[in-house]
């Protein structure tokens, strides 16, 4: 079919662009293991904790604090580097033992520890457990300081009581139950959010970016050509689009096998997920003819298509996860559900985080449908006119 | 250097006729800032403050300290906010409602519950609960509560070990427990925890995206100037300025300047631009100008690396988009790469976007020296870069 041969060479065109090996292939998977490592593991709570000196006590409370799940334990050399850490992200807070931590509490005397952490109520959060790790440790301690300061026995006597005591006391119990669904985000795998945003983003993209083919093919005259061989206009715009479509379903295929290949990403039911990846593809394709319709050099086709693409992403879900702007900022959720990119990710997040098969997601599809043929019609619309410009 | 000012004015003639100098330099930045802040805004604005629902089925001594005095303490100091409720079934009822979301200021991130019975229990030594009722999806709203109400439990622990203790060795003072007891309250734990909170050394969201988003372009916007060296060897006017009496290093010098002044006047538009219209907050001015001046230098030295070896101006043009996006992604112009820790967070040290986004978040906190170290950092990279491409770039300087 002469459409076909038209789609094929599009294809080939496409593949022999050696920038695009970069562009096409190892950026996005680059993107998405970046990601995935930033913001995939959910938030750990790291805390550094600097120990000065050594000692039985000063080992028991870092083994405390140690054993509580909320945080992750790591070990800074010293002060600055600890304080450093947190100043700039890399720990959510840092704890400073002094040196004469055992001594000074063995004499009875008080010992302060250095808390440092960003402002917020997550700093909070981490002191009043810290508080409750260290309260929990000098108890003993702490008792027999008081019956000391009673005068009712000498302070290695009273120790021994109270260590004696304290094991026989009924200590209040606190229960705690969580309830619920974490977060939605949190919900999904590591790399799942960040695979199904780069699909859509970098699929629109590439397929924007490649109109620059198309308005070669107009300026380069290959397009008069083809119009005064025995084709009509319906074959060459079909063949056209048909290559667009083949570019944009290249590098979704890629993504999607290569994340799942490389990521273990889950992309829900398969026959769904390949259905909104066609979908897409449309999309995509069809925006790629629309703008090689309008645009007249692919110098500013290349320019305002990746600032559009990028743009059209960012508010649609592929940056900021539409589920974080549906709990922090409604306005721009329901804004971002003017670009096609949102209504995939909704289907997508349908599929994986709720087991959905094609009757679920059926809604999406029917909308990206309307998109696609949208841009098609108007593409086909200019591009009869144009083709031959 | 005259000849140098020369070839530059005219190159920057020249490129003030490109439009897609504009779209590169400063509307497509522009345009990607607009809606990051756009979507990013809101999120920043939001105020986290934790609502607790407040379960007193005991209302006897010991449930009132807890509920007035530490927990009433918080709310006074804005923390926390407190709701009482009548019940544990009606708190949890509460907590699974879903309101608008999970972070909806009228919904219950967390309930504590002080059973019937509790004070009477822990003062008669007999097993005594307190429950914590918390959101998987209001982790750290629940963790707090958890902390609030262990801390409490553990004091409660402490005065009555206090007053064991005492009664095993001076079986007299059971008759004045309640004595004793505050005596024991009175003694602070001879450890306390003081809060030397850190100033941010870290960029308020705004800034952090339109730095990255500016860092990321510059590396474009040089370009124009330094690719020009082999546009003009495509066009064959490359022959001619060598022809001229003129050293070579006054050509490499000329482009180097217009990429130079490019580079810094968009930055500059960047930084006024997002300043006034996205609420961005670089700092100190002082501090900025050394920032800008050293990565558009070292942006410079990269790009010029790439044009030494391109044969043709498109080979150029597409190995410099290659680089400047891994360089842009792995040095956290995009999102904060030090949140990932390990390698990928120590490779940001790698490029100069990493270094410049570092400078601008010590500035934050600090003032115009704390940019000192990633301006040298900068500096560095353009010494290396430029050498290279210097020797690479006289060598290949023919017609």
């Amino acid at each position: 079919m002469k459409a076909l041969s038209i789609a094929t060479s599009n294809l080939r065109r496409f593949m022999r662009e050696r920038s695009n090996i970069f562009f096409v292939f190892i950026f996005p998977l680059l993107l998405i293991m970046v990601l995935g490592s930033v913001f995939g593991s959910g938030f750990d709570t790291r805390l550094g904790v600097v120990a000065l000196g050594q000692g039985e006590l000063t080992e028991a409370l870092v083994t405390g604090l140690e054993e509580r799940d909320e945080f992750v334990v790591q070990a800074p050399d010293d002060r600055d580097t600890a304080v450093r850490a947190v100043e700039r992200g890399e720990l959510e807070a840092a704890l400073v033992i002094p040196a004469d931590y055992d001594a000074a509490i063995r004499a009875g005397g008080g010992v302060e520890i250095d808390f440092i952490a960003r402002p917020g109520q997550q700093g909070l959060s981490i002191r009043r457990t810290i508080e409750s790790v260290i309260a929990d440790r000098v108890a003993v301690l702490r008792i027999a300081s008081f019956v000391t300061s009673e005068g009712a026995a000498e302070f290695d006597d009273a120790l021994a009581r109270a260590a004696a005591v304290s094991e026989q006391v009924q200590a209040v119990q606190v229960t705690s139950t969580i309830s619920g669904e974490p977060v939605v985000f949190d919900r999904f795998g590591q790399f799942d959010l960040g695979a199904q945003q780069q699909l859509l983003l970098f699929m629109f993209l590439t397929s924007l970016a490649g109109s620059a083919a198309l308005i070669q093919t107009r300026r380069l005259g290959i397009a008069r050509r083809m119009f005064a061989s025995p084709t009509t206009v319906r074959t060459i715009l079909f063949g056209e689009g048909l290559g667009r479509f083949g570019v944009a379903m290249v590098q979704g295929v890629f993504i999607m096998v290569g994340t799942l290949l490389m990521f273990g990403v889950d992309w829900g039911d398969p026959l769904s997920a390949i259905i909104i990846l066609l979908v897409f593809g449309l999309i995509g394709s069809g925006a790629a003819m629309l703008a090689g319709a309008l645009f007249r050099n692919d110098e500013q086709a290349g320019s305002v298509g990746v600032g559009l693409g990028l743009g059209l992403a960012a508010l649609g879900g592929c940056m900021m996860p539409l589920q974080a702007m549906e709990l922090f900022a409604p306005t721009v959720w329901t804004v971002a559900h003017v670009t096609p990119h949102a209504w995939a990710l909704r289907a997508y997040e349908e599929l994986v985080l709720n087991n959905g098969g094609l009757g679920d997601i059926l809604p999406f599809i029917g909308i990206l449908l309307a998109y696609a043929a949208g841009f098609y019609v108007l593409a086909i619309w200019r591009l009869r006119v144009v083709l031959t410009r | 250097m005259r000849a140098a000012l020369v070839i530059a004015a005219k190159d920057l003639r020249q490129r003030s006729r490109d439009r897609s100098l504009y779209v590169f330099a400063l509307a497509a930045p522009l345009a990607l800032a607009a809606i990051c802040s756009f979507v990013f805004n809101p999120i920043q604005d939001f105020d986290f403050t934790a609502t607790y629902a407040v379960v007193d089925d005991d209302r006897g001594p010991l449930a009132a300290v807890l509920v007035d005095d530490v927990l009433g303490g918080l709310a006074a100091q804005g923390n926390v906010e407190l709701s009482q409720v009548d019940s544990e079934a009606e708190a949890a009822r509460l907590l699974e409602d879903d309101g608008e979301g999970a972070l909806d200021e009228e919904a219950i991130n967390a309930a504590i519950v002080i059973p019937a019975g509790f004070s009477a229990n822990v003062q008669t030594g007999q097993p005594a609960e307190l429950k914590v009722l918390g959101r998987a999806d209001a982790t750290t709203a629940s963790a707090l509560a958890l902390a609030i109400v262990q801390g409490y439990a553990r004091e409660l622990d402490y005065v009555q070990g206090a007053v064991a203790t005492m009664a095993t060795l001076d079986p007299a003072s059971l008759a004045d427990a309640e004595g004793v007891a505050e005596r024991a309250v009175g003694l602070p734990s001879p450890v306390t925890v003081r809060d030397v909170s850190a100033g941010t050394k870290q960029l308020d969201d705004n800034t952090f995206y339109a730095a990255g988003i500016a860092v990321f372009f510059l590396f474009f916007t040089v370009q124009f100037g330094v690719n020009s060296l082999l546009d003009e060897r495509h066009a064959g006017t490359l022959s001619r300025l060598l022809a001229a009496p003129m050293p070579k290093r006054s050509i490499i010098l000329g482009k180097a300047i217009t990429a130079f002044a490019l580079g810094l006047v968009s930055m500059l538009v960047l930084v006024v631009a997002t300043s006034l219209l996205f609420g961005a907050n670089w700092g100190n001015v002082g501090g900025v100008a050394l920032l800008i001046v050293a990565v558009t230098a070292s942006a410079i030295g990269v790009m010029a690396i790439v044009a030494a070896f391109a044969r043709t101006p498109e080979q150029a043009a597409n190995f410099n988009s290659i680089i400047a996006v891994v360089l842009g992604i792995l040095g956290g112009a995009f999102f904060p790469v030090s949140q990932a820790g390990g390698l990928l967070a120590s490779l940001r040290f790698a490029t100069p976007h990493g270094w410049f986004m570092q400078g601008l978040g010590d500035l934050a906190g600090g003032n115009v020296v704390d940019v000192l170290p990633a301006v040298a950092a900068m500096i560095g990279f353009t010494v290396v870069a430029s050498g290279i491409s210097l020797v690479l770039l006289r060598r290949g300087l023919s017609p």
